[in-house]
């Protein structure tokens, strides 16, 4: 199965260094800066895995997490935030994410993670 | 890029020992993160690297994050973090003796070529894993060189260097500097960290010695109510001085602010309480003596006149009263030196004794008492007047008169008021 994975972060560098990471692990990267581009991303694009900041201009990850499920509920969402307070967590679990995950990470945990998401599409 | 050096051997020894000195002064910065940052744009433009970055012990959250990161290989600083489980902090953490690489550094093409070496990795096994999983993290981070800094025993972070733009490798004389650099920071964070501490501490000590002066000044408020109920019922015992007290601290007060006493803070407080406690030692004398109409013997004198010793002695539990001891024992001593407890002269009593003798003599004159009618304002004011020198001290009975009269012209006291 191939691996196509969208990064989503309005700091372009964040999406950088993290296409940079993935590709080098054998993914296949499309990255956005706004929420808007994100969809715009996941229709052109047609990743298993978004990575998802929450904080962003014109559409705020929240908004673009609704739309994508809505639209698309087998894409994998997993939202990556330096926000870290329960209702933002629940607030986001309720909307559908797949998972969430406060910056700064582990990067092995942010591979593993991505790893047993297109796994388990896999195994759908 | 300009700036990078290519000159000669000489000239960057020099910046080394510049650098050293800086981040020698600098070790007592109380936030490490600008000298941090400046080693790190140093080591970038001095030595023109890939990548320059720090990554930081924090100790709040048992992580390791990058405080910066520079060079066509950075890193997002704030994106990653390393727990203290992570294979590169493990190995940096744990002992690396009968490795090859006990040395505080880490050089990617040395893991290289001793993974390669079948004895190697079975001469240390389970750690040769380890090692592998922290050459895959030095590919992730584009770095060639790590270099742990130390604080005692602790990992306070580890410096993490690309690889030349040159293409030429690292230098002993370049590690050896490096290690010099990272044990610098790590003095300066963790004594930044100290001095952090200390300052929360301090913070700490000094919010609880507030509290405690608190709940002391209550206590103490407490216990002053309590003898100001206590004077009130020495009050009580004299019917006919029923509101003295209160009359004497308003004329007292008026008088002092007339002198130009400091009335500031606590020193209001304290001749506040001196003038409604003067007598307060009153409790202590037998009513036969006190109440007693007509003369008092030579022996019921000498009981009556222990009342000033009997009020310092009441108050003595008050330690801020100290003051309001002295001038109640004080408020019977006369201006010439014939007075009593002690006998003391002039200016040696204090000035707010001199201040209760006068408005207090005054207002025993002017009020009614059991065995007479009290007398006019004038009578008294003549009295005063015929004993400054004597009794009282002469200015505070200039100013008294003075600021009284000014009063009764403004209506502020009334000759009843004064009489009742």
């Amino acid at each position: 199965m191939k691996k196509k994975l969208l990064l989503v972060d309005d700091e372009v560098e964040i999406c950088e260094f993290l296409r940079s990471f993935f590709e080098d692990r054998d993914y296949n990267v499309a990255t956005a800066h706004s929420g808007v581009q994100a969809l715009d991303q996941v229709e052109k694009f047609g990743p298993n895995v978004v990575l998802l900041d929450i904080q962003m201009p014109e559409m705020d990850g929240l908004t673009a997490l609704r739309k994508i499920k809505e639209k698309y509920p087998k894409t994998k969402v997993i939202m990556v935030t330096a926000v870290e307070t329960q209702d933002r967590i629940e607030d986001a679990m309720r909307a559908g994410a797949d998972n969430y995950i406060t910056k700064p990470l582990s990067l092995e945990y942010l591979e593993k993670d991505v790893q047993e998401k297109i796994e388990s599409l896999a195994g759908a | 890029m300009s700036g990078r050096s290519s000159g000669s051997v000489d000239k960057k020894i020099d910046y080394q020992q510049a650098l050293r000195d800086v981040a020698r002064s600098m070790v007592r910065l109380r936030k490490p993160d600008r000298l941090l940052k400046l080693i790190a744009r140093f080591i970038d433009r001095q030595f023109g690297l890939r990548h320059t970055a720090l990554l930081v012990h924090e100790s709040s959250k048992q992580r390791y994050v990058f405080v910066d990161s520079k060079g066509t290989g950075r890193v997002p600083v704030g994106l990653i973090k390393f727990d203290a489980d992570h294979p590169l902090i493990q190995w940096f953490s744990v002992s690396r003796e009968k490795t090859p690489f006990h040395q505080d550094y880490l050089l990617l093409a040395d893991i290289r070529k001793n993974l390669n070496k079948a004895h190697f990795r079975l001469a240390i096994r389970s750690r040769s894993d380890d090692l592998v999983k922290v050459q895959r993290t030095m590919g992730m981070l584009k770095v060639d060189l790590v270099i742990p800094g130390y604080f005692k025993n602790d990992l306070v972070g580890i410096l993490m260097l690309g690889s030349k733009l040159s293409g030429k490798p690292f230098t002993m004389q370049e590690i050896f500097f490096f290690q010099t650099l990272a044990h610098d920071c790590s003095m300066a964070i963790k004594t930044s960290e100290y001095n952090q501490s200390l300052i929360e501490k301090n913070r700490e000590l000094e919010r609880r010695l507030t509290e405690i002066e608190k709940l002391r000044y209550k206590e103490q408020q407490t216990y002053y109510e309590i003898i100001r109920s206590l004077a009130e019922e020495v009050e009580a015992k004299e019917p006919s001085v029923y509101g003295h007290v209160s009359e004497v601290e308003k004329l007292g007060m008026m008088t002092a602010r007339e002198l130009g006493l400091d009335l500031a803070g606590r020193n209001k407080d304290i001749l506040s309480a001196a003038l409604l406690l003067h007598d307060v030692g009153k409790i202590g004398i037998p009513d036969n003596i006190l109440t007693k109409p007509g003369h008092l013997t030579p022996e019921e004198w000498a009981v009556m006149k222990t009342h000033v010793e009997k009020g310092a002695k009441i108050l003595e539990p008050l330690s801020d009263f100290k003051k309001v001891r002295e001038i109640i024992l004080s408020h019977h001593e006369r201006f010439d030196g014939t007075g009593y407890p002690r006998r003391l002269k002039g200016e040696a009593i204090p000035i707010e004794a001199r201040i209760v003798c006068v408005v207090d003599s005054f207002h025993a004159i002017v009020s009614n008492r059991c065995y007479r009618e009290g007398r006019s304002i004038e009578t008294a004011f003549l009295e005063l007047e015929s004993c400054a020198g004597t009794q009282f001290d002469p200015v505070v009975v200039d100013a008294f008169i003075r600021v009284l009269k000014k009063e009764m012209a403004e209506g502020n006291v009334t000759a009843s008021s004064l009489q009742h």
